[in-house]
């Protein structure tokens, strides 16, 4: 029979490592007084302590390479404290590091100008200037700036490469390439012709509404800020007006859409697909076609301008005219959204209840249901 | 007053019969005689400290070195204790510990370069032991090898050997309780 061992056995470690404390350990010496266990197991640690003590000495250093060692130490330690080696070297090293990082810093200024320069911009806008023409160009930044005096220039724009901004920046306003090819003239420090070839622009005079010229159409100064190819939706003209209507030749009234089309576009460029971009022109180029993009980007620009009532209507517009598009979800919600801060709340919660109809899994659905409340 | 005839004690008598602090504050000042009876006072312990941790006598010379430059570092941050012995194996041990560290990443790289599997344990400090107790002790795996010398030996308590070796004091615990039981179940065997 196997004599137990003590419950108690595993403190003598415990004691040993000092994790015995006050009263614990109080208790636990005086039970070592009677307990022979514990005892014994007390005797053998400290046994097992002193051979680990008392072995080792076979790595002790004779005396002779003792002192060889120390004469080495003391020579580190006297080559630490000389002050030339220590402060010299991380000064050159400091020099050395600035260059290289001046050199890294100029090689990635020189590429990165000349990425900026975009070569490809500058070949993909072709200007043309009459004999007179006082015109200069710059670059800022992603916009590539026209800047027009006085003459006429024929512009233009090559989509398929590089995405850039093009402006024109005119006595009188600006205009902003969304397509491919138009002329611009300006004398006396106002714009007196716009003609658009193919594609289409933004026509931008200031003190007038936003105007969206397409393939065919002419803009002269002396007529209303409206261009229209719909007899019966052409709003009365303005007293005093300056702009006017240019009927091109070749357009057919198309849809109601067109006479909202060309008014109030500002800040046109929003996040446009390329393909939406190049193929806009196209379909206008053909047959005035209703772009959705371009009313899309009309819609948004009234509600960025805060035009929410024009804006709202603009959304049903789109919505009416373009009900299989993609962003009709996001003009359905746009149009509650315009309603909403239009303040009038019986067509807020009108818009809103429609796009619940409509997009019961609606991306804005939570939101619009709170509105529709 | 020194009396006729009487010998003018050094520099390097005095640093001799400094207490440790006394050395320690003179270190930190960069006096070389300080560093040099310093090294005569403690060299054989930590040599001895170090060969055993380590298992590998070709670096006990490069780690002493190490420890003592490392303490001259450091010497302006020293708690004023009576001994230094317990704050020069501390740093020994972390020095032991990077170099551990340091050795097993090349070694897990150098695995992965060659796609062979790491072993587990370095078999030298084994082969090299002499005596019963050496090759017992060289059976344990570095941490619990260097934790049991340091309370065992160096007399260090359990929270100082946490805080060179950077793990919490319930680690030192079980390592050395684990030491302890493999130490006696080998000395055991070879005692039978």
């Amino acid at each position: 029979m196997t004599k137990l061992a003590c419950p108690r056995l595993f403190e003598v470690e415990a004691l040993r490592d000092g994790r015995l404390l006050g009263a614990e350990r109080l208790s636990f010496q005086r039970h070592l007084d009677s307990c022979a266990c514990c005892s014994r197991e007390v005797v053998e640690l400290q046994t097992l302590a002193d051979r680990l003590c008392n072995s080792g000495a076979e790595a002790d250093a004779d005396e002779l390479h003792a002192r060889r060692e120390r004469t080495r130490l003391l020579a580190a330690f006297d080559a630490k404290l000389a002050p030339p080696e220590r402060t010299l070297v991380p000064r050159g090293w400091l020099v050395g590091a600035a260059a290289a990082s001046l050199l890294v810093l100029s090689f990635f200024m020189y590429f990165r100008a000349r990425s900026a320069a975009a070569p490809g911009t500058q070949r993909a806008v072709a200007v043309h200037a009459e004999g007179s023409a006082s015109w200069s160009r710059r670059s800022e930044g992603p916009v590539e700036k026209i800047l027009l005096e006085r003459g006429a220039l024929s512009i233009h724009v090559d989509h398929t490469g590089e995405k850039r901004r093009l402006l024109v920046v005119l006595p009188d306003g600006e205009l902003e390439d969304i397509g491919t090819t138009f002329t611009v003239s300006a004398e006396a420090g106002r714009t007196t012709r716009v003609s658009v070839a193919s594609g289409s622009v933004v026509l931008r005079i200031r003190g007038q509404a936003p105007l969206a010229l397409r393939a065919g159409e002419i803009w002269r100064p002396s007529q209303p800020a409206v261009v229209s190819t719909c007899p019966s939706c052409e709003p009365p003209p303005a007293a005093g007006a300056t702009s006017a209507p240019i009927i091109p030749p070749s357009a057919a009234p198309t849809s109601p859409l067109s006479s909202a089309r060309v008014q109030g576009v500002q800040g046109a460029q929003t996040a446009l697909p390329p393909s939406d971009r190049r193929a806009s022109p196209a379909a206008s180029a053909e047959g005035h076609e209703p772009s959705p993009s371009l009313d899309f980007r009309a819609a948004m620009a009234l509600l960025d301008s805060g035009d929410n009532a024009a804006a709202a209507a603009r959304f049903s517009s789109f919505l009416n005219a373009h009900p299989r598009d993609a962003r009709c979800e996001d003009a359905a919600y746009l149009r509650v959204i315009a309603l909403q801060r239009t303040g009038d709340a019986g067509s807020m919660r009108e818009a809103a209840s429609r796009y619940l109809r409509q997009y019961p899994n609606g991306f804005r659905r939570a939101e619009v249901a709170a509105l529709a409340r | 007053m020194i009396p006729r005839g009487a010998r003018q004690p050094s520099l390097a008598d005095n640093a001799r019969n400094s207490p440790d602090p006394e050395l320690i504050r003179r270190l930190a000042n960069g006096e070389l005689d300080a560093l040099g009876a310093l090294y005569d006072r403690y060299q054989a312990p930590l040599r001895r400290f170090i060969a055993r941790s380590s298992g590998n006598s070709a670096d006990v010379d490069d780690l002493l070195h190490a420890t003592f430059l490392a303490a001259v570092s450091s010497a302006a941050r020293y708690d004023g204790r009576a001994s230094c012995r317990p704050w020069l194996v501390g740093i020994a041990a972390q020095l032991l510990r990077r170099r551990r560290q340091t050795f097993g990443r090349l070694l897990a790289m150098l695995s992965i370069l060659k796609g062979t599997t790491q072993t587990s344990r370095d078999p030298r400090p084994e082969l090299q032991a002499r005596t019963d107790v050496a090759r017992a002790l060289a059976g344990l795996s570095a941490a619990k090898r260097m934790t049991l010398l340091m309370a065992e030996v160096e007399g260090m308590s359990c929270s100082e050997i946490a805080s060179a070796l950077e793990v919490p004091i319930g680690t030192v615990w079980t390592r050395l309780h684990a030491a302890r039981r493999e130490l006696r179940q080998t000395l055991r065997g070879a005692d039978e």
